[in-house]
């Protein structure tokens, strides 16, 4: 088992025909992946590696049983593409484009909420549970099978994290990005309750950086709810005031969202901090 | 996008938020020539796209003719916090009885707009959070309805007001509200909102940022890309499509991916100081890597570079053609150390080990740092 992905998770790919789309389809097919449709409006009735692609969500769903659905939609069409995909009865989507608007991605957010639907994103490499599925565009090489949670800010960094654990013989059960951007859908605190519920998660990995406040709200989680160990690694500790780091979320602005800010809350909460990459693996023996 | 408070307070008359009479000025005669028109006095405000300006002396009042050309022009001839002042704003001087604090911004955490009221205006709204919270009114606004004038009106209530007060305060709070969905705005602020002796109410500041993600469909909106990058380097890394900051050090840094280039930079900087903050994004091509090689090397005393890159979405054997092909046509001689992974992973590091880079296949970034370490010693 795992958290929100599995092996026989009915995928439903968006924006499919596009170039991104094609190339991750098959990716994400080689990995295992159980992907049963593709959506792009007016391409109804073609083919991509023998994936059937519809017109609608809603056909996607009638006719083939999608369940979850991963984007590859250019950004200025996220915002009805999420809501035609909610409307069509999708439990699970994972947004992977970059550069929606934060205005859409709150609209997406009210009415996801309402409508009890589980968003991932935007601007992630997606979600993968190793050794099963992926929703997104990580190297399925970098991911090992195991019972460790992963939940990152950052991509590669991810990738870089998960492949030294895999070095020392300790796998992931799922890896979620959760996006880079100021707003996203889904918070640090409700990924750590998706995984202190998981049989199959002994431990959960946070990898967080500067900017906003979701590694202080994990704190507060962890300190009142979670009883898995956790462990976490914060990149930015050089970070400039005042500069975006890569990722619109990633900036210190008039003295917050700095990476001592996050350590002090963490390790208030009795969560021990990595203060390289590779000391996760040293933190993480220990906790297993 | 930051806009100018001049280009803010134009668009706040234009849908309806009242602010004193001003006008834009490049030269003291201009400055001169607008005060006039406008009536004296008047306040001269440096136009620079960064806080903190009235501390540094970018904002004054001049009474007379002769005083606003002198004031223009000292204004003019400073820059703030590194920023030179090409404009000043010309403003009809205002009487105050009270300074309010008027803002809509995003929660990114709730992941919802917030409105924010408070009869403390005129200072740094953070610091009056802080120190007298029960004077800040804050309300997260349910997107789909948007802010009801109800609620704007209670909030008014709440820091103090009433009677013909609150109505104007809840309507301008309204109104900024308004202008904050309608231009997918980051932050429209009004510091101080105040009231005059008349008690009419005036925005007397404007501060504005558009989402850069929703430009696309404001294409009126734009600033010089100077303006808005002043540093160089800075500019150069967004015109060729990636996020290059400047730092004080001698290492080059090359990511793929933000959290991965910052967790570069905090192994490099044990031991070394980074030159620069650099993240490719996933649009990796083998142009785009040898003008990211080209901007890491205009930076004054590097003596390494270090590229960190995963292939995921990235075809990374692409950008290490780019970064060979950089190094034999500059005949570049200082340490390059590549750890590159993923996708097409062998054949990445063949050709940049042909091309004289320095490859590390060990997953832990720290590895590389090492071998970095080693080279710049004079071992290999």
């Amino acid at each position: 088992m795992s958290i929100l992905l599995n092996r026989e998770t009915r995928v439903l790919v968006q924006g499919i025909t596009g170039r991104i789309g094609r190339v991750q389809t098959k990716w994400m097919l080689d990995y295992g992946t159980n992907i049963v449709a593709g959506v792009t409006p007016g391409k109804g009735g073609e083919e991509v590696e023998g994936i059937p692609v519809y017109n609608t969500v809603a056909e996607a769903v009638s006719k083939q049983g999608a369940e979850a659905s991963v984007f590859f939609v250019p950004a200025g069409a996220v915002k009805n593409a999420a809501i035609e995909t909610i409307d069509a009865g999708i439990k699970l989507i994972v947004i992977i484009t970059e550069r929606v608007p934060v205005h859409d991605v709150m609209e997406i957010t009210a009415y996801a909420r309402e409508q009890g639907v589980r968003l991932v994103g935007p601007n992630t490499p997606g979600i993968i549970t190793p050794g099963e599925a992926k929703m997104g565009i990580m190297p399925g090489i970098t991911f090992t099978p195991g019972r460790i949670g992963i939940i990152s800010r950052s991509g590669t960094l991810a990738y870089e994290i998960s492949a030294n654990l895999a070095i020392a013989d300790l796998g992931q059960s799922t890896v979620v990005g959760m996006g880079g951007d100021p707003v996203v859908f889904t918070s640090m605190p409700e990924l750590l309750e998706l995984f202190e519920e998981d049989p199959d998660t002994d431990m959960v990995v946070l990898v967080g950086e500067v900017g906003g406040v979701q590694e202080e709200k994990a704190a507060q989680f962890i300190a009142e709810r979670t009883t898995k160990p956790v462990v976490a690694y914060i990149a930015g500790l050089n970070t400039p005031e005042g500069k975006r780091m890569g990722h619109a979320g990633a900036i210190i602005q008039g003295g917050m969202g700095t990476p001592q800010s996050k350590i002090t809350a963490l390790r208030q909460a009795g969560v021990p901090i990595a203060e390289y990459p590779l000391e996760i693996v040293g933190l993480a023996q220990k906790c297993l | 996008m930051r806009m100018y408070e001049f280009e803010g307070s134009d668009l706040f008359r234009r849908e309806g938020i009242p602010v004193p009479d001003c006008a834009v000025a490049t030269s003291p005669q201009e400055a001169r020539q607008k005060a006039e028109a406008i009536g004296l006095p008047v306040v001269i405000k440096a136009q620079v796209l960064v806080g903190g300006r009235g501390l540094a002396g970018g904002v004054q009042t001049a009474e007379s003719p002769d005083q606003v050309e002198e004031v223009a022009q000292r204004i003019l001839n400073c820059s703030i916090k590194g920023l030179p002042v090409h404009r000043v704003m010309v403003a009809r001087k205002i009487a105050v009885t009270q300074e309010f604090y008027v803002g809509v911004t995003v929660d990114g955490y709730k992941g919802t707009p917030v409105a924010i009221l408070s009869s403390a205006g005129g200072v740094s709204i953070e610091e009056v959070a802080r120190a007298h919270p029960e004077q800040v009114v804050s309300r997260p606004v349910p997107i789909a309805t948007g802010l009801v004038l109800s609620e704007a009106q209670q909030m008014a209530r709440k820091v103090g007001l009433d009677g013909e007060d609150l109505a104007q305060v809840a309507s301008i709070l309204h109104t900024l509200y308004g202008i904050f969905r309608k231009y997918d705005a980051l932050i429209t602020e009004i510091n101080p909102l105040v009231r005059t002796p008349q008690g009419t109410y005036l925005a007397l500041d404007a501060k504005v940022e558009i989402d850069d993600s929703s430009l696309y469909r404001h294409p009126n909106f734009q600033v010089a890309l100077e303006d808005s990058i002043p540093n160089p380097l800075e500019r150069r890394g967004h015109q060729i499509g990636v996020t290059y900051v400047e730092l004080d050090g001698e290492i080059g840094i090359i990511a793929s991916g933000a959290g991965l280039g910052m967790a570069t930079m905090d192994i490099i900087s044990r031991r070394f100081r980074p030159a620069n903050f650099l993240e490719t994004g996933g649009a990796i091509t083998e142009d785009l890597l040898y003008q990211t090689m080209d901007l890491v090397l205009q930076k004054k005393g590097l003596k390494a570079i270090f590229i960190n890159v995963y292939g995921g979405i990235n075809p990374i054997h692409e950008g290490a053609k780019g970064v060979v092909r950089y190094i034999r046509e500059h005949g570049i001689t200082i340490p390059v150390v590549a750890k590159a992974l993923g996708n097409r992973q062998e054949e990445t590091w063949e050709i940049l080990r042909e091309g004289g880079v320095s490859v590390v296949t060990e997953v832990a970034t720290e590895k590389g740092i090492e071998r970095l370490a080693r080279l710049m010693e004079g071992g290999v």
